[in-house]
């Protein structure tokens, strides 16, 4: 990996002794580059104890900028969670009033700690937020430990079995949640709704074989050492168009095709993930049917009312 | 909704991450291509054709003209004041290198204040070895075009750039019961520091260069070049009554290097 990247720049120095930092699985969260991205990142983190992730493992890519860190880096949930969309960049920035102000003093681990301290807050009707009930984000926590990334294999058993010593890290991601705040990039072109579009396109492709991921993963690296000077754009399979890339741009190499091909392995819950309003659209339909059988009827009833009543009249004439 | 009301529709096949980022790209590029980090040495009159219709600066001009000979223009990204006050600073240190010894200690010694101060160890670590690497060159009399070189590096100078940010924030939070009472917007001093001095291209006021001059024990003159009335620039003196080392020339929302 050394000989891939000029070691004058910063962000290629800090990378590497971030990734010496975090080397080694804590109990809260793991997080290592990818072997042939110094600008991709796997992380996996436990859902905190105190909420309805409890028991929860979930997976998740980083990405990084260029510029790192002098630019945040992009966060995007793998495993089917109710918190945050899958396959959606969310970024990171301070609370409220200034959502610019990401610190350069900042690093992956003040990230990731901010996302786990961040799952329980509610979402608000955030850009990429999900409000799933209680019950669903319970369910979706238990599956999580049978998910499966097509780069890391199953993530259920890779964080160590917690102890007392995570209280102190939960205190900190608490503490840093409070402060940061999480959410799906702005789409600039005004069509928000085109991520749910793009979730149930993702979800549509059932095809997951071996042969599709082992295609993936050539592609991938392929288009990783093609793409050293702008690393973090050469793996950019965001479903959603509408999360417009902080990184730039997402070069030739990732076609729509790829990008579908890519999601398929991956996907593993579409019945879970299928979301609550598509269930609620199957109840309002019935609704609407009852509704309208009960109209006409009365409208029928009606009819023959007035036709009987013209009847009795003109027969008392 | 939004797709109907702007006559937007959503082509599934296309990608529009593309002409979204080119577009950022290209204003990015812009101001990159059109401003170095720090220009070469210019005579003042760059800044008489950029202000050529406007009296009051032709006159302000005119003054600062009969007090310095040159200037040195810095990118207008929102860390000017700290790319140049660094720049300044290390050439002078090139020149005349009787503070050097004292600078590098109060240098080398700021990482564990910082520390001790609650500033994350591993991330400061990293700017600070940066820093120093770049005070040990000029230490080492390397010449002024290597210097160059090495400052106009975007990741070196952002790196520079980062370290007298903490500097400043790291100063204003020891001090936070005199500097509180000058916070503005009911802000706490660790709040402000969030805000206004540890994220990146966030301009600098007169508390930014009160607290690295008070920190860093260097003496800077700012000559103001405003819509004021007067023929002459004010200037002002960090901390007042002080010897200046370096002199820097604002006019609004930017600062820039002047040479007497």
């Amino acid at each position: 990996m050394q000989n891939q990247y000029s070691m004058r720049s910063p962000a290629v120095k800090r990378l590497m002794k971030e990734a010496q930092e975090l080397r080694e699985p804590t109990e809260q969260y793991h997080v290592q580059p990818l072997d042939d991205n110094l600008f991709e990142w796997h992380f996996t983190i436990r859902g905190p104890a105190d909420s309805d992730f409890d028991g929860g493992i979930y997976h998740g890519r980083i990405i990084l900028p260029p510029d790192y860190p002098m630019k945040p880096p992009s966060i995007i949930l793998l495993t089917p969670n109710g918190r945050f969309e899958v396959y959606k960049k969310i970024c990171l920035s301070i609370s409220g009033h200034h959502p610019e102000s990401w610190q350069p003093s900042w690093s992956i681990r003040t990230a990731l700690l901010a996302i786990i301290g961040f799952m329980p807050t509610h979402g608000a009707g955030a850009i990429g937020s999900l409000d799933y009930t209680p019950e669903e984000r319970k369910v979706l926590a238990k599956k999580s430990n049978d998910w499966k990334c097509e780069n890391c294999g199953c993530i259920g058993h890779i964080l160590p079995p917690v102890t007392k010593a995570s209280e102190k890290t939960t205190q900190e991601a608490k503490e840093l949640a409070s402060q940061i705040a999480f959410q799906g990039e702005k789409p600039k072109d005004g069509s928000q709704s085109s991520s749910t579009q793009a979730e149930s396109n993702s979800s549509s492709t059932t095809t997951s074989s071996a042969t599709t991921s082992a295609a993936t993963s050539t592609t991938e690296s392929a288009s990783a050492t093609t793409n050293t000077s702008e690393p973090a754009s050469s793996s950019t399979p965001t479903t959603s168009f509408a999360s417009s890339s902080t990184s730039p741009g997402s070069t030739a190499t990732t076609s729509e095709g790829l990008r579908q091909r890519r999601l398929a392995p991956t996907q593993n819950y579409q019945n879970a993930e299928l979301p609550v309003h598509v269930r609620s659209n199957e109840t309002f339909s019935l609704f609407l049917i009852i509704f309208l059988v009960c109209a006409i009827g009365l409208l029928v009833l009606r009819r023959l009312y007035v036709a009987f009543n013209w009847g009795f009249l003109n027969e008392e004439l | 909704m939004a797709e109907a009301d702007s006559g937007f529709n959503y082509d599934p096949t296309k990608n529009y991450d593309d002409q979204i980022c080119a577009q950022q790209r290209d204003i990015e590029k812009q101001i990159t291509d059109e401003q170095s980090l720090v220009s070469n040495i210019l005579s003042f009159d760059v800044l008489k054709t950029e202000y050529q219709d406007d009296q009051v600066f032709q006159n302000k001009i005119q003054d600062i003209k009969s007090r310095y000979k040159h200037m040195r223009k810095t990118r207008g990204d929102g860390n000017c004041f700290f790319r140049a006050f660094g720049f300044a600073y290390l050439e002078h240190l090139l020149k005349d290198d009787s503070d050097f010894p004292r600078f590098k200690e109060v240098a080398s010694k700021s990482k564990d204040e910082l520390v001790s101060l609650g500033f994350p160890q591993f991330t400061i670590e990293d700017f600070h070895d940066t820093f120093m690497e770049v005070i040990d060159k000029v230490g080492n009399k390397i010449s002024y075009e290597e210097f160059f070189q090495l400052y106009t590096d975007q990741g070196i100078s952002d790196y520079f750039v980062v370290y007298l940010r903490l500097i400043v924030s790291g100063h204003l939070q020891k001090e936070e019961d005199f500097f509180m009472n000058f916070v503005e917007g009911g802000r706490t001093v660790k709040e402000f520091c969030n805000q206004e001095v540890e994220p990146m291209h966030k301009e600098s006021d007169h508390i930014h260069i009160t607290a690295l001059t008070a920190a860093l024990g260097v003496t800077i003159r700012v000559e103001y070049m405003d819509r004021g009335d007067s023929d002459k620039c004010n200037q002002h003196d960090f901390p007042d009554g002080s010897k200046p080392d370096i002199f820097l020339l604002y006019r609004p929302g930017h600062y820039d290097i002047l040479y007497p």
